[in-house]
């Protein structure tokens, strides 16, 4: 502890020594040489430029004074940086990391004495700048509008400082997706749905600004909600921005670093301040509906980490299990935090009890009054119970019949049989004739997806104990494997003078 | 510095890749790596190089082991790996200053040092072009830069010479040679054996991922040929009489597989130096005109060939 205080204190004694991340420098010289962000920013310009003079020379032939002339204006340039920043920027910072992280053959920067967390920290600074960069170039069109009313100036640097932050999170999501290790073509199918989605983003971004507008957040800037929404939004984005961060972090580390401990404790870490702003909403309320904002995100991300965890290969490389700790108490502790499914999923199942378990707690103590019923609790728990239960099942398939085919495949596979479990029975019915609504709505034991097009409610009991009893049965026959993985999870036995075999001479 | 590579193993899947291997080179040594493709060349060299992990085994540089300690052994390893930089709007100043940046030379003392190697490799009247706009010869320039441009005491090059052509290929020679007399410890991949003979001191050859011969080239060359080729040669005019000698030497002692190569009679000498003798004394005695009479030099391409099947795995 001391040694690290000592640590920061050089570091910020030494400041006259500091310099810029490599990568920074590295990327923003070459974006300075690239044609492409050139070639933008001036047509950025142009384009801010030449909508300016068609406003003003448009408003020259209107005899009637216009007071939302800035307004009006000051809209059009929110739709001009939005399409430009959201589009462009990630899109460039993603195909550049593309470009350098290929599948087989990674750019040595990645195996450089840089950290991963420098380099895509690096990576992230870089696409900030650029946007600056953008943002510096619009500022004086829309300071201008203020002029021309319409808008005041907190409106336009606080719609600004909003769509920034934006900027730097999808900037963030397009280095995560560049690092993914994923062939050329499924890169590009990327590239095509983040396109699409942008669409999505820019048009809440307009429509958020629009608010603002309208509103004036001069005016909103004295009241107290208005700051818990900016805080809250900025919080989110962070988040999110975080969660990203450390994925990307954990992609590019090499595959015998422990990548998985970053990324599940950002996650624990979040999912505990989330739990803490829930309870602190519930307490404010009195409302124990208001758990679902914890409770629904978390269900989602443990999914998708379900899926990532299953896909994990059992041995643990040499560098990771030398970090193992020799006591066992904090081996126990270790084990959720380390690669390998077995942990993954003691993890997710944790995190998901806890989740479940905490909720109804709070439930027992305040009223629910947003969500009027039981149901979603029973929706979580047998979606869930549904989850694990193909996830193992997967995994058991995996180890039995596909041992020789990488880890990974675990994944896929549970992805195809809750999909084959969906399909399936329709495509049967459909080839006798009897695919109708009211078969689709009726019920279907083992498809997930059946839960969300049942007509009678009192079915999903039977969904609930259909999935609970798959997930008993299937974890039963994990469980062998399970406590193997628990007992193989010991650091390497060094070699000593005391236990070295005896030199023959 | 000591390289000691010591029971390296190296598993992908179900094939292995490098079975089990183990040596050593030292400061100041060229040590070649030689194998048919496929026979565990790069893996060995990135598993030096802190790329990959070996399954087991360990590769200690001065003592410092590459599974232990990568961060550490990255500082005194520089790899050049066999593709080139292709880095988009960059130029060379800018890419060997960011590698400079990028393993913590500071201030004044990366400058000099960018400088230095951009003089040492030869890349100053191009350091201004762009990576995209060089030839091959001039990216493997500016990799073997990049690889040294922290100062490295080991140096690790994965087929440096593919592709270039002669007059790259012996500046190339020339800058190792340079290197090793720096007290670089250096290891070389590549496919041009007659090149590796006249720089390295030493040799590793490897198929299927196993060590078939090492050492130095003379411990190697002894090994492979215990049997000595001489060739003999006859004045020019008297090049009909190649049968009669021929004749003559397969009824001579100690000679065996004698053939004609080239207008040269060769033959595998079974004894020892006065049995060479022996036989020179018996040719002149019947007359024959000897114009040369050696031991003909076998080079890395040789021993190759014998020791090698061309397997992969």
């Amino acid at each position: 502890m001391t040694a690290t205080i000592g640590k920061i204190k050089a570091h910020f004694l030494n400041w006259r020594a500091w310099e810029f991340n490599p990568i920074v420098i590295k990327e923003l010289r070459q974006g300075v040489r690239s044609w492409t962000v050139t070639g933008m920013l001036m047509l950025f310009l142009v384009v801010l430029f030449l909508t300016s003079l068609a406003f003003l020379i448009g408003q020259s032939f209107d005899v009637n004074e216009n007071m939302q002339l800035g307004g009006s204006m000051f809209s059009s340039f929110v739709v001009i940086l939005a399409g430009a920043s959201v589009f462009f920027i990630p899109l460039y910072m993603g195909v550049r990391v593309a470009a350098e992280r290929q599948e087989n053959n990674p750019d040595l920067l990645y195996v450089s004495t840089l950290s991963p967390t420098r380099i895509i920290f690096g990576k992230f600074l870089c696409g900030a700048y650029i946007a600056l960069l953008f943002f510096s170039a619009c500022m004086p069109f829309m300071a201008f509008t203020n002029l021309l009313r319409g808008v005041d100036l907190p409106t336009v640097f606080f719609i600004l400082a909003f769509l920034f932050l934006v900027v730097c999170a999808t900037n963030m999501i397009a280095i995560f997706l560049a690092c993914l290790p994923m062939s050329r073509p499924f890169k590009f199918l990327f590239i095509i749905a983040g396109f699409f989605q942008s669409f999505g983003i820019i048009a809440s971004l307009i429509g958020s600004s629009y608010m603002f507008m309208r509103s004036g957040v001069g005016a909103m800037m004295a009241g107290r909600d208005f700051w818990i929404g900016v805080v809250t939004f900025v919080g989110l984005g962070l988040a999110i921005t975080g969660l990203f961060f450390v994925l990307a972090v954990a992609l590019i580390s090499p595959p015998s670093a422990n990548r998985a401990r970053p990324v599940r404790l950002y996650i624990t870490a979040i999912w505990l301040l989330g739990f803490l702003l829930c309870f602190n909403w519930v307490l404010k309320t009195g409302d124990a509906g208001r758990m679902v904002a914890w409770q629904f995100p978390t269900f989602i991300v443990m999914m998708l980490a379900l899926l990532v965890t299953i896909s994990n290969a059992d041995l643990l490389s040499l560098r990771v299990r030398r970090t193992i700790p020799q006591s066992k108490l904090k081996q126990m502790f270790a084990f959720v935090f380390y690669n390998g499914a077995a942990g993954g999923l003691l993890w997710v199942g944790g995190m998901l009890a806890i989740t479940f378990l905490a909720s109804s707690v709070v439930q027992l103590f305040f009223i629910k009054t947003t969500v009027p019923t039981g149901e979603e609790k029973d929706w979580f728990t047998t979606t869930a119970a549904y989850a694990f239960a193909y996830a193992l099942t997967a995994l058991l398939i995996h180890r039995k019949w596909l041992s020789r085919r990488p880890p990974k495949i675990a994944g896929l596979l549970a992805v195809l049989l809750a999909a084959a479990w969906a399909v399936l029975p329709s495509v049967f019915l459909f080839f006798v004739n009897k695919l109708s609504w009211n078969s689709v709505e009726g019920l279907q034991l083992g498809n997930v997806f059946n839960l969300f097009t049942l007509r009678e409610d009192s079915q999903r009991t039977l969904h609930l104990l259909f999935a609970s009893s798959w997930f008993f049965v299937i974890l039963i026959l994990n469980t062998p494997w399970f406590f193997r993985q628990l007992r193989n999870f010991q650091p390497p036995i060094r070699v000593t003078a005391e236990n070295s075999p005896p030199v023959l001479k | 510095m000591k390289v000691q590579v010591k029971n390296l193993h190296k598993e992908f899947g179900k094939t292995v890749a490098v079975d089990n291997i183990s040596f050593e080179f030292d400061s100041g040594h060229v040590f070649g790596f030689v194998g048919p493709n496929g026979a565990g060349k790069t893996t060995t060299m990135r598993i030096i190089s802190t790329i990959e992990e070996p399954t087991s085994g360990d590769v200690l540089l001065n003592g410092v082991s590459v599974c232990e300690e990568p961060e550490l052994a990255r500082r005194v390893v520089g790899y050049v790996p066999d593709t080139l930089p292709a880095h988009a709007d960059i130029t060379v100043h800018e890419y060997l200053d960011f590698f400079a940046r990028a393993y913590g030379l500071r201030g004044k003392k990366r400058t000099q040092a960018v400088e230095a190697i951009e003089e040492f490799t030869n890349v100053i009247g191009i350091r201004e072009k762009h990576l995209k706009a060089l030839s091959k010869g001039m990216k493997q320039r500016v990799s073997l830069g990049r690889a040294l441009v922290y100062d490295p005491d080991v140096l690790v090059l994965d087929e440096p010479a593919a592709g270039l052509d002669p007059r790259a290929r012996v500046e190339l020679r020339e800058l190792l040679m340079l290197l090793a007399e720096r007290k670089k410890a250096i290891l070389i991949s590549s496919h041009i054996l007659t090149e590796l003979t006249e720089i390295c001191n030493g040799v590793v050859i490897i198929e299927r991922g196993k060590i078939l011969e090492t050492g130095t080239i003379e411990e190697v060359l002894k090994k492979s040929t215990p049997r000595r080729t001489v060739a003999v040669k006859l004045l020019a005019s008297e090049l009909h009489q190649n049968t009669a000698l021929l004749k003559q030497l397969l009824e001579t002692p100690h000679v065996e597989n004698a053939r004609d190569v080239a207008n040269e009679i060769h033959f595998e000498l079974t004894g020892d130096e006065s049995a060479a003798c022996d036989i020179l004394d018996s040719l002149v005695a019947k007359k024959f005109r000897v114009t040369e009479f050696r031991q003909t030099k076998q080079n890395l391409e040789d021993i190759f060939m014998n020791v090698t099947k061309g397997g992969v795995q």
